[in-house]
């Protein structure tokens, strides 16, 4: 009996965990700010454990009666305590209120366990092995928790199920427990019935939770900012229309759910493609994980090294659900090395050199990002190619600010390279134009990758074709001391506004 | 309502947690470079220690600036290496020194060459060896980014230092005759850099008459254009149009041709070549020397420096030709060496202060400062991020004479200076205290050779830019030429190497 009722303090404490895990994650995702949601909460939650540790002594009779009802109340609140999060943000304007007011009734119960199961076994024991025994189970159930939590629970579940499943455990134990305890307890009988139920609503739960959670997404998120921050470097919105997710970076539109596909297949497939025996890709910019997502449809490719400025921006694609999604979990792939650092120095100071080179950065908007937009920065960046080896650029709409996408042209010839610009349409940017660029003539792939959506051989040398209104213009190249660049794009746009 | 709402947010955090909100953060700072101390000891002809030791090479270098090293850079680049080179400072550069924390290096005073003409052969073949001029084009990297150069004035921003908006007729006028002007005497070839290489008597009078007359004898009454040629005169001759040569002052509107492409810098300045220089020369150079004697003997000369004699055959006298009389035993006393003193101060930014919605440029002049502005030393950087920077601050003190602004310099504490410094900046940037958290400060008595009325014909220049074909003196620095820039330094540097070279080659 002895190593089944610690198990069970192991279980009992892993849910507690959980919990508190489940509703800091949760208010991060949907409010903002980890740093403060997560202070908050566990300091919230910690305050509670000891006001339920206080109010324990007042319990003294029926001890084990009343320790398996908190477990029950414990399985309820908890485990629905995801769902209730998330429809109280999509349909009340009290999400803080609650969120903490669960919190404290949550960390209230689980404050109470500990000190109930001590009395509970403590003529079991002497009172020092039962301090140690609990205590020690007690924190090793929160160890099991708080790795579970992140490696399979999140990526594998998600929020509101794991919070069931932890439910489930709960009531698990209190249905357990009339058995364990049975010689301490009367009317086990109806206790059992009330646990059963319980575990009859989580487990519908379980099955149900895709319903609960679209049925609040689509509340949270229609038509919405569904993420805002100011990182160190830029100021990231997610926003979400329907099934449409889109990303803007600084106000400028980075890609939309519904086209993206579009656009990286074109920024990936007819460079990539041609390149005959691909092993190392550098991408340069694209922290979103959708160019690498493409990249890594091409098996024999070894290493993708992703270099991208804001680590909030990797981690967020890392890790929100709703963003992996959409990458395929690219950025975690054992093939991709995330480095968070700024291109240029990076690219100057790093000696590797690639088959393939992605350059996709936010449009030349500032003088900032116009140096990555330069004969300098070309040419450090041709320094990497192998002797197979090409380079893609995103240069900009060819049609709305055709200067500025030939200019970029120019400068990339002008840093001693070949150039082969194409263009594409994607609805919500409008045609899109890049620039494949080599040692070497290009000569366009004899085969694509499967399950491409947009690209195809056929329809390859089209985009190659640029129709008069998008035709080339004789442009200077941008360089670090001139940045026309900057000047140019400002002026393009300007004239699209007008 | 800004002071009030700080007042509030300060009452109410010390009700809460019993402390008062803090505004502005601490600067830091002190002098640095110091050299009053050891110029005095000169001065006032304090006694050293006699010579312990004896070295002897063919040729010692006195001075560490760009002409010293440049000198130095000739002989090793002519497979000559048997000379030494003494720098009083702990750091060789002269008017070239840089610094360094872990933001960024920057500069301590020159922070640019503009990008050499055909006639600064020597600038050219350095730039060349450095790798800086490639295949007959200048690294893209090495040339000032964009955006360059910004003025405030009427409450906002303008491109470039030459005053464009809020214009009346009359200064466009004025503005637009002097640059015909400047284009004429350009045209006639007389103004070139090195000076030497095109000035002839054609223009002697010019000399004889201060810029500002000049600018009053060709009818520039205009505010604005007054401005503009002050701060040229300011910022490149640390002196008022008033106390400049006219000469002088044409010749820096007239010796380069206008050109888009934009000077070259590095984000410590003219530090970056210093520390290509020493690079190649540091072998032969030795700092901490600060030399108090020099005798010649029969052989040459002997140098005094700590407890070392340096006998030397040759002797290129690289510091500053105000130092002679000081220095060499029976040197006659100069008249027409002015030099101007000058207070750069480089401050640490924790953070980037408002600069009412401009991005920022490398350089950054308000209109009716005192003050010549900033540099950024990041500016060069090619990181796409930068959220700390450090800004060279730049001021020539002009009004009353060099010996009252040198008194000036000794009697005023870091503090004034600091506030000086933060009251000037204010004026544009609100919020500067609370983005500084470091002010260092450079004090130079004789920071550069000012072309004074009658400096650049001086006859007392000529005869040390130009020694008899026996002498084993050899002077050279940018006083020989009379205006203090880079490009002169260098020629006289090398020159003096080369008349050196000649010699010694002449004999065996």
């Amino acid at each position: 009996m002895g190593i089944l009722l610690f198990i069970s303090v192991l279980l009992v404490a892993a849910c507690g965990l959980i919990y508190e895990l489940v509703a800091g994650t949760l208010a991060s995702y949907l409010v903002g700010d980890s740093v403060f949601q997560f202070s908050t909460i566990i300091g919230t939650y910690l305050f509670a454990m000891g006001i339920g540790s206080a109010l324990s002594r007042y319990l003294n009779r029926g001890l084990v009666y009343r320790f398996i009802w908190i477990e029950l109340l414990l399985g309820v609140i908890g485990g629905f305590s995801s769902a209730l999060l998330m429809m109280a943000f999509a349909f009340t304007q009290g999400f803080e209120l609650i969120l903490y007011a669960l919190v404290m009734v949550m960390g209230i119960l689980v404050g109470l366990e500990i000190p109930l199961l001590m009395r509970i076994v403590r003529d079991r024991y002497q009172f020092r092995d039962v301090i140690a025994h609990v205590l020690t189970f007690d924190y090793l159930g929160a160890l099991g928790a708080s790795l579970l939590f992140p490696i399979l629970l999140v990526p594998r579940l998600g929020l509101v199920r794991s919070a069931m499943l932890f439910g489930l455990v709960n009531a698990g134990v209190a249905l357990w427990s009339t058995y364990l305890f049975s010689n301490q307890l009367s009317g086990a009988r109806s206790l059992r019935l009330a646990c059963v139920l319980v575990l009859c609503a989580l487990g519908v739960g379980m099955v149900e939770a895709r319903h609960i959670t679209a049925t609040a997404e689509d509340n949270i998120y229609a038509d919405d900012i569904i993420f805002a921050r100011d990182t160190r470097y830029q100021h990231l919105v997610l926003t979400r229309f329907k099934d449409d997710l889109r990303l803007f970076l600084n106000s400028h539109l980075q890609f939309s759910s519904r086209d993206e596909y579009r656009y990286h297949e074109a920024l990936i497939h007819p460079g990539l493609a041609a390149v005959a025996v691909p092993r190392r890709v550098l991408v340069l910019g694209g922290g979103d994980g959708l160019a690498v997502r493409e990249i890594l449809k091409y098996l024999q490719i070894e290493s993708i090294t992703l270099v991208d400025l804001d680590p909030e921006m990797t981690k967020l694609f890392s890790s929100h659900p709703m963003l992996t999604k959409l990458n395929d979990m690219s950025l975690l792939s054992s093939r991709v090395h995330v480095i968070n650092a700024d291109a240029f120095p990076w690219v100057d100071s790093n000696t590797d050199s690639f088959d393939f080179i992605v350059i996709d950065f936010p449009d030349p908007t500032n003088y900032s990002l116009g140096k990555l937009y330069t004969t300098a920065f070309y040419r450090a960046a041709a320094r990497h190619l192998s002797a197979q080896g090409l380079m893609v650029v995103q240069s900009t709409s060819p049609m709305f600010a055709r200067d500025s996408f030939w200019c970029i042209v120019q400068t990339v010839k002008q840093a001693g390279l070949q150039t082969f610009p194409y263009h594409v349409y994607v609805p919500s940017f409008g045609e899109w134009g890049f620039v494949l660029a080599s040692n070497h003539e290009y000569t366009p792939p004899a085969s694509l990758p499967g399950g491409l959506r947009f690209i195809n051989l056929e329809g390859l040398p089209a985009l190659f074709q640029f129709p008069p209104d998008m035709a080339a213009l004789p442009m200077p190249a941008n360089k670090l001391n001139s940045q026309i660049l900057v000047r140019t794009y400002e002026n393009d746009w300007k004239d699209i506004s007008h | 309502m800004k002071v009030g709402r700080r007042k509030f947010l300060g009452a109410g955090s010390a009700a809460l947690v019993g402390l008062s909100l803090k505004s502005d953060r601490p600067i830091a700072g002190s002098f640095v470079n110091d050299s009053f101390q050891m110029g005095h000891m000169l001065r006032d002809r304090a006694s050293f220690p006699p010579a312990k030791r004896v070295e002897r090479f063919p040729v010692v270098i006195v001075g560490g600036g760009i002409a010293g090293l440049s000198a130095a850079w000739r002989l090793r680049k002519r497979s000559f290496a048997d000379f030494v080179l003494l720098e009083m400072n702990p750091q060789a550069g002269g008017n070239a020194r840089w610094g360094e924390n872990e933001i960024t290096a920057y500069p301590w005073a020159a922070h640019y060459v503009p990008v050499p003409g055909p006639k600064a052969e020597y600038v050219r073949e350095l730039f060349a060896d450095l790798g800086v001029l490639r295949d007959g084009q200048w690294e893209e990297r090495y040339l000032c980014f964009a955006p360059q150069e910004r003025l405030f004035l009427y409450g906002r921003w303008q491109d470039g230092i030459e005053p464009a908006v809020g214009l009346t007729q009359k200064d466009r006028d004025q503005f637009q005759r002097l640059e015909d002007l400047f284009a004429k005497f350009r045209a006639s070839g007389e103004f070139t850099i090195p000076l030497e290489l095109g000035r002839t008597s054609k223009f002697q009078d010019l000399d004889r008459l201060s810029f500002s007359d000049w600018l009053q004898q060709q009818g520039c009454d205009s505010r604005l254009v007054n401005w503009y040629m002050n701060y040229a005169c300011r910022d490149d001759y640390g002196a008022l149009a008033k106390d400049t040569s006219a000469w002088a002052g044409i010749h820096y509107f007239s010796s380069r041709e206008s050109e888009e492409k934009g000077p070259l810098t590095w984000p410590e300045g003219n530090g970056w070549i210093t520390r290509r220089l020493l690079e190649r020369v540091g072998e032969n150079v030795r700092t901490n020397e600060m030399v108090h004697r020099i005798v010649e003997t029969k052989r040459g000369f002997s140098v005094f420096s700590g407890d070392t004699e340096f006998q030397s055959e040759f002797l290129i006298f690289a510091a500053p030709a105000f130092l002679a009389p000081y220095l060499i035993e029976r040197f006659p006393r100069l008249d027409d060496f002015v030099y101007s003193p000058w207070l750069t101060a480089n401050l640490t930014l924790e953070r980037l202060p408002d600069s009412r919605g401009a991005e920022p440029t490398w350089d950054t002049v308000f209109l009716d400062s005192p003050t010549l502005g900033y540099v950024d030393a990041t500016h060069q950087s090619l990181r796409t991020y930068i959220d700390r920077t450090v800004w060279t601050f730049y001021w020539s003190l002009v009004d009353g004479t060099p010996a009252q602004n040198r008194q000036l310099l000794l009697d005023k504490d870091w503090n004034y200076w600091k506030e000086a410094i933060l009251h000037d900046l204010e004026r544009v940037h609100s919020d500067i205290r609370q983005c500084v958290s470091r002010i260092d400060v450079m004090r130079m008595g004789h920071a550069m050779v000012r072309p004074a009325v009658g400096s650049v014909f001086s006859q007392e220049r000529l005869r040390l830019a130009q020694p008899h074909r026996d002498s084993r003196l050899l002077f050279a620095n940018s006083d020989l030429s009379g205006i203090s820039i880079f490009e002169e330094a260098q020629y006289h540097g090398v020159l003096a190497a080369q008349r050196v070279l000649e010699r010694l080659h002449g004999r065996h």
